[in-house]
């Protein structure tokens, strides 16, 4: 985590010395206190589990652990979450493109904006779970329905936030463009698009974290495999232990694609988000 | 540069707005001109119909015997927000060579006409930085760089210093006036600085508050340069614009 807020400020200013030494110390002091909150948690959770409730409705840490690791080693676990990341990340993937070229033809054809904007207006309070009854009965419960309100709920997100960008670019840098000699086209592609680029992650990111909060429910009403289904097994047997494993699979998975994005947006797109806080 | 009789009007939902009425000005090739005035005067609006971002309401805007009818790439505009109207994502070279390639200059010039102009504008050791990592006056050099390197005749600029301070403005000064009279290029620059207006130009218009803003006066800066801001005649002169715009100051005031 602290690698990628260095790499944020590396550009910012060449000074290496210092600068890297303060980085260091307070990304251990902050490693640190990542922990503290962590065993916190634990503690806590132990307490709740074995103290106030009990350990069948809130099985302790150790316990969970201890169901957890036959889980992974036989691969079962494994075998759900690839296939729930497969079906976020195939929504994902085509719920951001239709998006984002939505959203750059919307936020430039001023008269297809006024002609859409009222209906994505609307149609954006459907939440993917609110899709889900009706795309079962569209696509059935295979895989193309969880594709299809993955895509839902990415794609409106990303249409607004793109729509934002485009017409938030700078309008003294689009002018000093077409004065430079750029044509329209140009300016478009070269300017526009680019001045975009810190609107449209931002909305993927959303549009990601929106990914994980409807692919449970969609699995849990609608599948026969993934971790939505795990859960959905598990509370049908009451086995409160699977259901704390398949929880805390979820809450590390978020985790870590989070991470993932950030740093491929920091390494790729560096030089287009370094002035967000700037314009 | 002939403007003639221009007149400009902004239509909003909350009504007419008459910015401009009845606006001329000629500007000859090479000269320095300012465009001085108080805030809300219009002067942005007629530096924007001269770069032909904006189309007059009557009148007309010539360059040589040709109307203006857009932006044209002869006239390069100069905004004071150097962080919006430079490419933050491109470095202070690639900023100008964004410049040679919507110009459709030949590939094997970029090269050398990077560099000079990135000399002229003391840029060159800063190559590859982006403006972010600039000082304000700096990127304000890089816009003059990135101008410069299209080869335009005329450079507008519109209050391109305001933001900077005072030392940093001084010493651009310098640069600009060292720029311009290496280049001869035309310039026309919208301040509401007096002392700025004078220790740059050949002729200073002087812009009535808005609405239906004119250009009151025009006047010869026949003092040698570099300028001397100590020179009596710099106070006389000084004293004589104040006394034009006092009537507008009052006027705004009351307004406000």
């Amino acid at each position: 985590m602290q690698e990628t807020a260095a790499a944020v400020t590396k550009p910012a200013d060449g000074a290496a010395g210092p600068d890297s030494r303060r980085s260091l110390s307070s990304s251990l002091s902050h490693v640190a206190l990542a922990a503290g909150s962590l065993i916190l948690a634990f503690l806590i959770w132990q307490f709740l589990s074995t103290v106030l409730f009990n350990p069948f409705l809130i099985p302790p840490p150790l316990e969970v652990m201890r169901t957890a690791v036959p889980m992974l080693m036989s691969g079962e676990i494994l075998a759900d979450v690839a296939i729930s990341m497969t079906r976020v990340i195939v929504g994902f993937a085509t719920g951001s493109l239709a998006g984002i070229v939505t959203g750059v033809l919307l936020g430039r054809i001023r008269l297809l904006h006024d002609l859409l904007d009222p209906i994505i207006e609307l149609l954006r309070y459907l939440s993917p779970t609110a899709m889900i009854p009706i795309a079962v009965i569209w696509f059935g419960i295979g895989e193309l329905s969880k594709y299809f309100l993955i895509f839902w709920g990415t794609f409106f997100i990303v249409v607004i936030n793109t729509t934002a960008g485009v017409w938030r670019a700078p309008i003294a840098r689009q002018r000093a463009a077409q004065c430079l000699g750029a044509s329209q086209l140009q300016i478009f592609v070269l300017v526009i698009i680019p001045s975009a680029v810190p609107y449209i992650v931002t909305g993927m990111r959303v549009a990601m974290a929106s990914s994980f909060m409807s692919i449970i429910p969609a699995e849990i009403l609608a599948a026969d495999s993934g971790i939505g289904y795990l859960l959905q097994k598990s509370s049908m047997l009451l086995q409160t232990n699977r259901i704390f494993v398949a929880l805390l699979t979820i809450c590390v998975l978020g985790f870590i694609v989070d991470r993932i994005f950030r740093f491929f947006v920091d390494r790729v797109l560096a030089r287009y988000m370094s002035f967000v806080s700037q314009t | 540069m002939r403007v003639n009789n221009v007149r400009k009007v902004f239509e909003s939902s909350r009504g007419t707005y008459v910015a401009l009425d009845g606006v001329s000005l000629t500007i000859s090739d090479g000269e320095f001109f300012c465009l001085l005035g108080p805030s809300g005067c219009g002067k942005s609006t007629l530096l924007n119909i001269i770069a032909g971002f904006e189309p007059v309401t009557a009148g007309s805007v010539t360059s040589g015997d040709k109307p203006i009818t857009g932006a044209g790439r002869e006239r390069v505009m100069f905004f004071q927000d150097a962080g919006s109207a430079l490419l933050p994502w491109l470095t202070v070279e690639e900023n100008v060579r964004f410049g040679l390639r919507v110009r459709k200059i030949a590939k094997p010039d970029w090269q050398p006409i990077i560099d000079k102009y990135l000399r002229m504008t003391g840029l060159d050791t800063h190559r590859t930085k982006f403006p972010s990592e600039l000082s304000g006056g700096m990127r304000q050099r890089l816009q003059i760089a990135r101008a410069l390197a299209v080869e335009p005749e005329m450079l507008l600029m519109d209050e391109p210093f305001g933001a900077l301070d005072a030392m940093t403005r001084r010493h651009m000064h310098t640069i600009l006036l060292d720029i311009w009279q290496r280049t001869g290029k035309t310039i026309v620059f919208v301040t509401h600085d007096i002392a700025e207006a004078i220790s740059l130009s050949d002729r200073i218009g002087v812009m009535s508050f808005g609405p239906r803003s004119v250009i009151t006066r025009v006047l010869d800066i026949d003092l040698p340069r570099p300028r001397d801001l100590t020179n009596p005649k710099v106070a006389v002169l000084y004293n004589e614009i104040e006394a034009l715009l006092a009537p507008d100051l009052a006027r705004a005031a009351a307004l406000a």
